[in-house]
Formats: structure tokens, C-alpha cells, sequence
């Protein structure tokens, strides 16, 4: 078979699963649907790896296959086809998606066991896969934006999974437009492109770039920046970022799944898939750089204050994708994608290990209510362990490897990146610190009352509450479900853990600089055309870099080693002394506020002027008020004659125009 | 093989004569089974369709009132084979609803539904101008009767209002004919209102400017469009549910429809004189829709307005004057006519488990106990906002591209329109299927009447979203031939104003 062949067997298994899944809902027994989820993702993940060995036989400069299955719509120079591109690229986001995919599809078998959505939540999880899957493999402008919906609409069912809580569908509604304001985005880029170029195949795009515009030509910046409209709204960067924490009500594998590991980088391969554009277009380039870094900083600092669990990972995940996105906007291609697929590995990680806690806390979500799992779980402990240490960028854990590359890629171009750069490593150690935060709360201290009654064998229970928001569930279907699942008593959820945990340590030397540099080499054919390919920081460089990431990494594990076991109170004392600051933070810099008061409570005043003032004054008063006053001219006469007066204004029209026409009829003989 | 539309046009009429004759049920087994039978037909029609052809095919052409040169003239081509197959298909769905349904005077009910896809049939079929007319306003009449006759509410009210409406629309593009086939007949020549005819005579500009206009008032009260869509609130409240499924689903495309057929190619200059008008108008209606639709609490009126905003999204595809915006206006036509019909039907199982209520405000958390209503409504929400998958994205992708060509502004505006599509459309999905189980709500699933009326249409949406190219194929010959005359009255204009200027 050729690579294509498993590039739509790649395709093929995720659909196979959402419509056995979905038409069987009635007569699938028990866990039964969720495994045949996990195989359709795992043999999605097979087919990957086909595709892998085949794309490797090929000579180096052959290394990008489309195909084609049939024309999707094609009129003009309109002209698309269902094709997909299957080069280094995809393949390596095929292999990262599917395979993180495949160990949260096993995890969910067991942690929503007791849901009465179960297979709902697998159809949407397997439409999910299947939809990120058509996106990085999408060889077309009209097909990558059909992916990119789908992602959208899979998301937000699966945020308003639990559509009882009138939190979770808020969220959902929120994430929705905002990926529909991204898709909007894209679609002109696409018209742009087209425009100049007469293509929406990548290959006739990127083919003509260099001749239809010149360097930082106006219409590209305007095309990449629209790019970017709908690559940030996806990644959540600034401003477009407000939907993530609150994506977080959906079940706690979504999160790992959607919103750390998978969906929420697609902007970043975005930005990597269409680098012919971005480096004939500099200047949009520099603005992505800056806003990645602008995002980092921001979301690190919202993580350092914020109490829910769930909430402090989101604002890590959007901080670390701003990473991957500086990456891939200063043609550290390599090193961006690099740290998408650790990033994938631990954030997952990080976000199952919360699962299992918040399990274990009955639904609440509260760093306050927290402490001393340590030894009641053990296992989830280790586990959360090792992804904090790789997301903090300790020395030897994965996230060392990757973030600190993309930083000393940075440091490499010199001129502003080094600003960029300097700030890069100011993310890290607010990294470190609040990722050990997490640690320290959760894990160590006095045990509160949950975490004594598992030590003594079973898990406490709540009452049904929503934590958001304080109602008490509807218990129909709405809430995590009465039934606890915890990794330390589920095998599958400690299986996807403990895979996912050696993967965040050992994931890391795929890519070590000078020794073997796998990730990039693999990738290397697809951005052979690129103008910096040539301009990779030496050996000696990267080591530097990476040397100053660790300092960073142990620093702010210290400080957050010293704030939280040491001397306790420093925090508080902080919080006290900068009220206003914390404040500020603690509000995650005031985005929601002003985006109510600048989009939503204008356009909701729009539509009531609309209803009351335009429909009942203008189009009912004056529009048919005035035509009914006509006919009520016209009525009182036909009153007068006793006729029913619709027949009578039909009549008398009828008679006018009769009179007209045979006018015209008489004139024109 | 040879198809003759005339079975096609008559065969449900005469079934709806026959069976409100005939005794006891049967009456309305030969009501359904004709509707059934015109489906296939058409069916038919689409498989033996020459899709490279821009003609006509399948002519009929015989005499009918030769002193005023009016003639039974009927075609097919790309432009309206689509509208028949979508007449023909959302009749199948709402006389299986009449039929099965408990009904005052069932017979006469299901006489005027078919008595009304005679008309609309015609009125797409139609090549003769004073046919189309003929059809455009019989089409009026069993709508005024089911409307007054099943409606619910202030019915009297709204029927009047739907009456003076259309009536005063048709009759000012009744005048508008007669003055277009006086006016085109040359010195001595025989008067023809037939639009082949038509199109080659012409007349002259000032004259086109007046008549387009006419006829544009017609159209926009039928589509409708702002501001002339004041008959909407009132007569979408009353009107029944399947009847109003045909009156938003596939009426209201018999006005943008008539834009294409008789305006652009028959009268170019005039089309083009009032342009930019049209295109704000459109523009301006796929805004105010919109926000309206955001703002309402009653589901049917969320729809009702949306359909404002729809057609203007096809208005705007028509009048930018461009390859690809006709051919995603056709497409959308289609499109659009496919959700709706199913929306509605919905809806009207909605509220049948809502004790009769259709505001969001008593609605909610249906879904647990109706999954698979759920599952298709949300399948319908995600088309009608137009989610790319969909043929409706497809449609308006084409319909922006046609405008951004040359009315970049007015191409960026109107895809706000497809943001606000998402807010109010996922809005109605989420306040009736999920969140906490309305006041008002006894949910329970669909029954298997509810399930075969709304589910094939539904799959229908999907299949078309995995191969809008069926559709696209078929319609692209007509669909350019037809707007080629306004492009080169526009290409002249530009060369003019180019040649003025120093």
C-alpha cells in the first residue's frame, strides 16, 4: 500500500468507529463501545505508523503525496477536491494526534464508566479524532477549513458534554463563536489566496507565492494576519484565549485530549503548514512572535494565582502553546513541533493525574480544599510528578529538551528575538514555580478529610454539586457521574498514565541536539524550502540554551519549594501586601470584562433597538401602519359597497391593472 | 428518454381533485402516492439530465392564448432541476404529515397542498412570462386557504396581511410584464411574453431601469427581504407547521429564483442600474436577520428570521454579478430549502412536547429523552449555520468569493452574517435541547411518523454535504449562461467609465 492508501485508512477508522458507535447506541453493551473507540484510534494510530514507514522509503525530495478522492465542488476557479497531503508533516501530526488519542480513549473507558453518555461521549470523541485527523491532512484550503469546523463542533460538544449545567453550555456557546470567528478568518485568507495565486491546493499556493507577491506585500500580511485570526482563535493566544478556561467543564479527558493536547496546537500547525507565506511575509511573522510571547507571559502569570486545578493547567496549556507558536514564527519549525508532541505528553498527563484527584475529591476542583494525596495515591502522584517536572523543564524531562530549543532558536536570530527570548525564559520560571505550586497543594501537606478516607480504602462522596457555580446537579445526566473512578483503582486509566508518564521523560531524547536531532531531520524534507534552513544556532548553542533553561527551571522550583513547604505564609503576605496586583491577575487581566462590555452587551442592545424600535415602529408602524392606512382608505369604500374587504382591495387592484394593461394592449396596436 | 413535465406539473393536482372526491381514506392515499410518484419522476429527471448543457431540455411548447401571444412553455435546465427536486421532495414529508395526522376537513386540506405543488411546480417550470405569473399567483390562493383555514391565533389578521402582501407585490410585476412584452414587440411584430423571445428583442435602458424594479418588489416581498418582510411575524405564527415548512422552505425561493430566470438575462442594464441598491438591500437583510433572529424567545420566529438573512445571502450572490456567487446562490437555494423544511418539522415536534410552546424561555433539556430528535436537530442546526462539511458552506463560501471579487466591502460585512448565524442558531439548539428541563417540556422521542418525515430529509443534508459537487455539476452550465448578459453590461460600463475618464 502507499502512503495515501494509509493516509485515508488513517481517515477511514475514526468514522468507522463514530457510526458503529452511534447507530449502535441502543444494543452496545457496558464498556463495550468505549473499546471500540479505543481500536478504531489505535488502528488509526497503525495506519500512521504505515504511512510512516512508507514516506520514509521514498527519496527525500518525493516526500509530500496527495491524492484525491473525488471533485468536492468545483465551478470557475473555485476548483476543490477531496485530497489529502500525506509529507513528513502530517504524518508526524497523524502519529502525535492518534497516539495521544488512542491512550485517552483507553483512560475514558474506565473514568466515565458510570456516565449515562457513555456512548455519546465516545461517537463525539471518535468524530473529534477523525475531524483533527482530516485537518492535518488536508491537502486544500477548503478542506483544512472543513477539519478545522469540525474540530471547533467536536469541541463544543463535548465542553457542553454535560448540558444539564447551565455553565457547560455557556462555555460551549463561548468556544463555539470563537472558533467560528477563526474559521470566518481563514475562509478570506482563502478568497486572498485564491485571488492572487488561482489556486486553494497548498501546492499551487506555495508554488506561486514567491511570484504573485513581492516580500511583505500587503495583501499577504493581510492574508497571514487573517491566518492568524483563525490559528490563535483555535490555540487560544491572545486576545482570542478567554474560551479555554472555561472549556474546562467538559469531562476531564476532553481537556487532556482537546484543550491541551491535540485541537488547541492546530495553530500551531497552522502557522508551520503555511511557512511559504509567513516568510514571504516577515512582518506578519514577527507580529505572530510577538503575540506568542506576549501570551506565554500572560497565561503564566494568571496560572501563578488562580485556585481551580483544571484552570491553572488551561492557563499552562495556553502559555506553552505560545512557546510552540514564538517557535514556529521564527522558523524553529523543528523545535515548535517538537514541543507540541512533549507538551502532548505531559499536559495529558497532568491533566489525567487532576482527573484522578478531582475523582478522588468528589467533583471539587478547588486548590484551597486540596492536600496531602501523596500517600493515598501514590501512583497518580508519581505520575503528576513527572509531568510537572517536564512542564517545569527540568533538566532531562522532555519539556527541557523542547522548550529551551525553541529558545535558543530565538536567541539565535538576534536583533528583537533576544527581547523575545529574554521573556521566553521569564515564562519558564513562572512555569516552574506554578507547576511545583500544583505539586505542593495538592500532593503535600496535611491530608484533608478526602484524601484520610482514601488512605482508610473508599472515596468520599459529595453532595452532587456543580462547582462552578454552586447549584446542586440534575443527577438525569449533567454531572461527572456518583461513581468515583481513580487511576489508582482503574487499570486503564493507570495504563494511559504510565505510558504517558515514560513518554514525558523519555520523549525528550528523540531530539537531542548533536546526538541525534531525530524530529528534525524527519520533518526536515517538509521545510527544505525554507530560507532559514541553514540557519539553525550550532551544537554549542542549543547546549547553552538548554543549560540556561535548567537554571531557570530549578530556580523557580526552588522559590516554589520555598514559598509553599518552607516558610507557608509568604504567599499570603504577598497577596496581602499587592492586593491590587492579585486582583488584577486573579481576574486574568480584566479580558472577560471588557470583551462584555465592548461585544456582548452592545450587540444584545443592538438586537433589542432592532426588535422594538426598527420591527414595531419603522417596519410595523411606518411600513405596513402606512400600507394599511391605504388599504383602509381603500376599505371604507369597499365597506360602503358591503364587500368583504380583502376581496374588495384584491378586486379593485385587479381592476387598476386590468385598466393598465389593456392600456398597454390598446397603445401598442 | 423523454421526459414530459406536464405529468409532473399536473399529476398532484389531479390527484388532489380525484381524492377529495373519493370516499372514506383513499382520498388521501392517492393525494400521498401522487406526491410520491412526482418524487420519483423527478428522480428520474435528475439521473437522464445532460448536465453539460446550459439549455433547455425537456421543452414543451404548445399555444395557449395566441392573441395576446402567451404560450404553454415549460423547460428544464440547470437552473431550475434542482428547485423541482426540491419542490418535489419537501411535498413527500409534509403531505405524509397532513395524511396521518388528526385534521379538520382532511380532504380539503390535502386538495390545497396539492393544488399549491402544482403552482410552485409551474411556477418553476415556466418559460413563458405570463405562465409564470399565471402559476406565481395561483400559488397565492391554497396558501391563503391553508393559512386561514388551519392557521392558529390572530390567522384572519395574518392572512390578510400575507393576501396584501403578495397580492400587491404580483400585481405591480403583472404590470411590469405586460409593459415588458408591449414594450419589446418591434413595429408590426407579433406580442410574445416568451423569455427566449424576450431576451433577444430587449428593451431599451431607461425603460429596463422601472420594470426591474417592479419586478424586484415582487421578489423581495416573496423571498422576503428588508424592509418589505412585514408579513413575516404575523403569518409564520399562524401558519401550520408543514405548510409553513413549504412557505419559508420552497416559496420563498420562487422570488430569487424569478431574478434569475426572467431579470438578469432579460432585462441586463436595468439589472444593473439599481445593483448596488439590491446589494445593500441584501447585505442589510442578512444583518438585520440576523440580530433578529438573536433576539427572539419564539424558536419558529429564530427561523423565520434567519431565513431573512439566508436570502439575502442569495440575493447578494445574485446581484455581485459573478461566476461563483450565482453558482453558490443556486446552490444555497437548494440548500437552504433542505434545512428549513426539516427545521420546521422540528420544531413542530418540539412543541408538541412542550404542551404547544415554542418560547425558549419554557423550553430546555429535551435531549435525555429524546436522543435521536436531538441528534437531528443538531445535524440541522450545524447546516443551516452553514458549518464548512455542510453543502451550505459550500453555498456561501461561493456566494462571499462571487462578492469579494468586486464588493470586497460588502463581502466583509456580510460574513459577519455567518458569525451571527452561529450565535443564534446553536442559541435555539441549546435552550431547547439542553441546559435544565423546561417548565413546559414532557419530552419523549421521535414516533416513527416524526422519524420518516424529518430523518430522510436530514440524511439528505448530510449526503449533500459529503458531495456538493452532484448539485454543483449539474447547475454551473445554466447558472453562468444565465448571468452572462448582466456581466457584460457590467464589463460595458466599466469600459465606458474607463474611456470617460481622462
Amino acid at each position: 500500500m502507499s502512503a495515501t492508501d494509509y493516509g485515508w485508512l488513517i481517515l477511514a477508522f475514526p468514522v468507522a468507529g463514530l457510526l458503529v458507535i452511534s447507530l449502535g447506541w441502543r444494543v452496545l453493551p457496558g464498556r463495550l463501545p468505549g473499546w471500540i473507540a479505543s481500536a478504531m484510534i489505535g488502528l488509526s494510530f497503525l495506519a500512521g505508523i504505515g504511512a510512516f514507514v512508507q514516506i520514509q522509503d521514498l527519496p527525500s525530495d518525493e516526500r509530500a503525496v496527495v491524492a484525491s478522492a473525488f471533485t468536492y465542488a468545483s465551478t470557475g476557479d473555485f476548483k476543490v477536491d477531496l485530497s489529502i497531503l500525506v509529507d513528513p508533516l502530517s504524518v508526524f501530526m497523524c502519529l502525535v494526534v492518534s497516539g495521544v488519542s488512542f491512550l485517552i480513549h483507553v483512560y475514558s473507558v474506565a473514568y466515565m464508566t458510570s456516565d449515562r453518555g457513555y456512548s455519546r461521549y465516545f461517537a463525539y470523541l471518535n468524530y473529534f479524532v477523525f475531524s483533527m485527523l482530516l485537518l492535518v491532512l488536508a491537502a486544500n484550503f477548503v478542506i483544512l477549513i472543513i477539519g478545522w469546523a469540525f474540530v471547533g463542533a467536536a469541541s463544543y460538544l463535548l465542553i457542553s458534554f454535560w448540558y444539564r449545567r447551565g455553565t457547560a453550555t455557556h462555555a460551549g456557546i463561548k468556544a463555539f463563536v470563537m472558533n467560528v470567528i477563526g474559521d470566518v478568518g481563514l475562509v478570506i485568507a482563502a478568497f486572498l489566496l485564491l485571488d492572487k495565486t488561482g489556486s486553494l491546493d497548498y501546492s499551487g499556493v506555495f508554488g506561486a507565492v514567491d511570484h504573485a507577491f513581492s516580500r511583505n506585500d500587503t495583501t499577504l500580511v493581510i492574508a497571514c494576519l487573517l491566518i492568524l485570526v483563525g490559528a490563535f482563535a483555535k490555540s487560544a493566544q491572545l486576545p482570542l484565549h478567554t474560551w479555554l478556561p472555561d472549556a474546562m467543564e467538559g469531562p476531564t479527558p476532553v481537556s487532556a485530549l482537546i484543550h491541551a493536547a491535540t485541537m488547541v496546537t492546530a495553530g500551531v500547525y497552522l502557522i508551520a503548514r503555511m511557512y511559504p507565506l509567513f516568510e514571504q511575509a516577515p512582518t506578519a511573522a514577527d507580529i505572530s512572535a510577538i503575540i506568542g510571547t506576549a501570551t506565554l507571559v500572560f497565561a503564566a502569570t494568571v496560572a501563578l494565582v488562580v485556585t481551580d486545578l483544571k484552570r491553572v493547567i488551561a492557563y499552562s496549556t495556553i502559555s506553552q502553546i505560545g512557546y510552540m507558536v514564538l517557535g514556529v514564527s521564527v522558523a524553529a519549525y523543528g523545535a515548535g513541533l517538537f514541543h507540541l508532541m512533549t507538551h502532548a505528553f505531559f499536559k495529558a498527563l497532568l491533566f489525567m493525574g487532576a482527573g484522578s484527584v478531582i475523582s478522588a475529591m468528589g467533583g471539587v476542583q478547588d486548590l484551597d480544599r486540596m492536600g496531602g494525596f501523596r500517600k493515598s495515591m501514590p501512583f497518580t502522584f508519581v505520575a503528576f510528578l513527572v509531568g510537572a517536572c517536564a512542564l517545569a523543564g527540568l533538566p532531562l524531562f522532555s519539556g527541557w529538551f523542547s522548550k529551551d530549543e525553541v529558545l535558543a532558536f530565538t536567541l539565535n536570530r538576534g536583533g528583537g528575538y533576544v527581547v523575545l527570548g529574554i521573556f521566553g525564559y521569564l515564562g519558564a520560571l513562572l512555569t516552574a514555580f506554578y507547576a511545583f505550586r500544583m505539586v505542593f497543594r495538592v500532593f503535600f501537606g496535611d491530608p484533608v478529610p478526602e484524601a484520610r478516607e482514601l488512605e482508610g480504602g473508599h472515596i468520599a462522596h459529595h453532595d452532587p454539586a456543580n462547582p462552578m457555580s454552586g447549584e446542586s446537579e440534575d443527577v438525569d445526566v449533567g454531572f461527572p457521574g456518583e461513581e468515583h473512578h481513580i487511576a489508582e483503582r482503574d487499570w486503564p486509566m493507570k495504563v494511559a498514565m504510565g505510558v504517558l508518564a515514560v513518554l514525558a521523560v523519555i520523549g525528550g531524547y528523540l531530539q537531542v541536539p548533536g546526538v541525534d536531532d531525530a524530529v528534525s531531520k524527519f520533518l526536515d524534507p517538509t521545510f527544505e524550502s525554507s530560507r532559514f534552513i541553514d540557519d539553525a544556532p550550532s551544537t554549542a548553542a542549543q547546549w547553552v540554551g538548554l543549560a540556561m533553561g535548567g537554571v531557570v527551571a530549578i530556580t523557580g522550583v526552588t522559590v516554589a519549594f520555598v514559598a509553599y513547604r518552607r516558610r507557608r505564609g509568604v504567599t499570603l503576605e504577598l497577596r496581602d501586601r499587592f492586593p491590587r496586583l492579585h486582583n488584577f491577575l486573579l481576574h486574568k487581566w480584566y479580558f472577560d470584562e471588557l470583551y462584555d462590555a465592548v461585544f456582548v452587551r452592545p450587540a444584545a442592545t443592538l438586537g433589542k433597538i432592532g426588535r422594538t424600535v426598527v420591527e414595531a415602529d419603522f417596519v410595523q408602524g411606518t411600513i405596513v401602519g402606512g400600507a394599511t392606512r391605504i388599504v383602509g382608505a381603500g376599505t371604507s369604500f369597499a365597506r360602503a359597497i358591503q364587500t368583504g374587504y380583502v376581496r374588495a382591495y384584491a378586486l379593485l387592484l385587479l381592476l387598476g391593472v386590468g385598466g393598465l394593461a389593456l392600456y398597454f394592449l390598446i397603445a401598442s396596436s | 428518454m423523454t421526459i414530459h413535465l406536464s405529468i409532473i406539473l399536473f399529476m398532484p393536482l389531479a390527484a388532489g381533485v380525484i381524492g377529495a372526491f373519493l370516499p372514506g381514506r383513499s382520498g388521501r392515499w392517492l393525494v400521498l402516492a401522487a406526491t410520491v410518484g412526482v418524487l420519483a419522476y423527478v428522480i428520474v429527471m435528475l439521473a437522464d439530465f445532460d448536465r453539460g448543457r446550459a439549455g433547455l431540455q425537456y421543452v414543451t411548447n404548445d399555444r395557449w392564448i395566441p392573441e395576446l401571444g402567451i404560450r404553454y412553455q415549460l423547460g428544464v435546465d440547470g437552473l431550475n432541476l434542482f428547485m423541482l427536486a426540491l419542490t418535489a421532495i419537501s411535498w413527500v414529508p409534509c403531505t405524509l404529515w397532513a395524511c396521518f395526522r388528526e385534521l379538520d376537513r382532511q380532504r380539503l386540506f390535502l386538495f390545497n397542498l396539492a393544488l399549491a405543488e402544482t403552482a410552485v411546480m409551474g411556477a418553476f417550470m415556466a418559460q413563458d412570462l405570463a405562465l409564470f405569473i399565471v402559476f406565481f399567483d395561483l400559488m397565492l390562493v391554497p396558501f391563503y386557504f391553508l393559512i386561514g383555514g388551519w392557521g392558529t391565533g390572530e390567522r384572519v389578521r395574518a392572512t390578510t396581511k400575507f393576501v396584501i402582501y403578495t397580492l400587491s407585490g404580483s400585481l405591480l410585476m403583472l404590470a411590469g410584464a405586460v409593459a415588458l412584452g408591449v414594450l419589446a414587440t418591434p413595429d408590426g411584430g407579433q406580442i410574445s411574453f416568451s423569455l427566449a423571445v424576450l431576451q433577444e428583442r430587449g428593451v431599451p435602458d431607461g425603460t429596463q431601469n422601472w420594470i426591474v424594479l417592479l419586478f424586484a418588489v415582487a421578489f423581495f416581498v416573496k423571498a422576503p427581504l428588508f424592509p418589505l418582510h412585514g408579513w413575516i411575524p404575523e403569518t409564520y405564527r399562524s401558519t401550520p407547521i408543514p405548510v409553513l415548512a413549504l412557505l419559508s422552505g420552497v416559496l420563498s425561493k420562487v422570488g430569487v429564483y424569478g431574478f434569475l430566470r426572467i431579470v438578469l438575462p432579460v432585462m441586463p442594464d436595468g439589472s444593473l442600474h439599481w445593483q448596488e441598491l439590491f446589494i445593500v438591500i441584501a447585505v442589510f437583510s442578512i444583518l438585520y436577520g440576523s440580530v433578529l433572529a438573536f433576539s427572539q424567545d419564539n424558536v419558529r420566529m429564530v427561523v423565520a428570521y434567519s431565513s431573512i438573512a439566508q436570502l439575502g445571502f442569495i440575493t447578494l450572490g445574485i446581484f455581485a454579478f459573478e461566476q461563483k456567487g450565482a453558482q453558490g446562490a443556486v446552490l444555497q437555494m437548494l440548500n437552504h430549502g433542505l434545512v428549513v423544511v426539516p427545521l420546521f418539522l422540528i420544531i413542530g415536534a418540539i412543541a408538541a412536547r412542550a404542551r404547544g410552546s415554542e418560547s425558549v424561555l419554557e423550553l430546555g433539556g429535551m435531549a435525555f429523552r429524546a436522543p435521536v430528535l436531538a441528534a437531528l436537530f443538531l445535524l440541522a442546526t450545524f447546516a443551516t449555520l452553514a458549518m464548512p462539511g455542510s453543502s451550505n458552506f459550500v453555498g456561501e463560501i461561493l456566494i462571499l468569493f462571487g462578492t469579494f471579487e468586486d464588493k470586497l466591502v460588502y463581502g466583509l460585512v456580510a460574513s459577519v452574517g455567518v458569525i451571527l448565524a452561529a450565535v443564534y442558531m446553536i442559541r435555539v439548539f441549546q435552550r431547547t435541547m439542553h441546559n435544565r428541563v423546561g417548565p413546559a417540556v414532557e419530552s419523549h422521542d421521535l414516533g416513527g411518523l416524526d422519524l420518516a418525515t424529518i430523518a430522510p430529509l436530514v440524511a439528505l443534508i448530510v449526503a449533500l454535504g459529503v458531495y456538493p459537487q452532484f448539485v454543483v455539476s449539474r447547475t454551473d452550465a445554466a447558472t453562468t449562461a444565465k448571468i452572462q448578459p448582466a456581466r457584460q453590461a457590467a464589463a460595458a460600463g466599466q469600459t465606458a467609465a474607463r474611456a470617460e475618464a481622462p
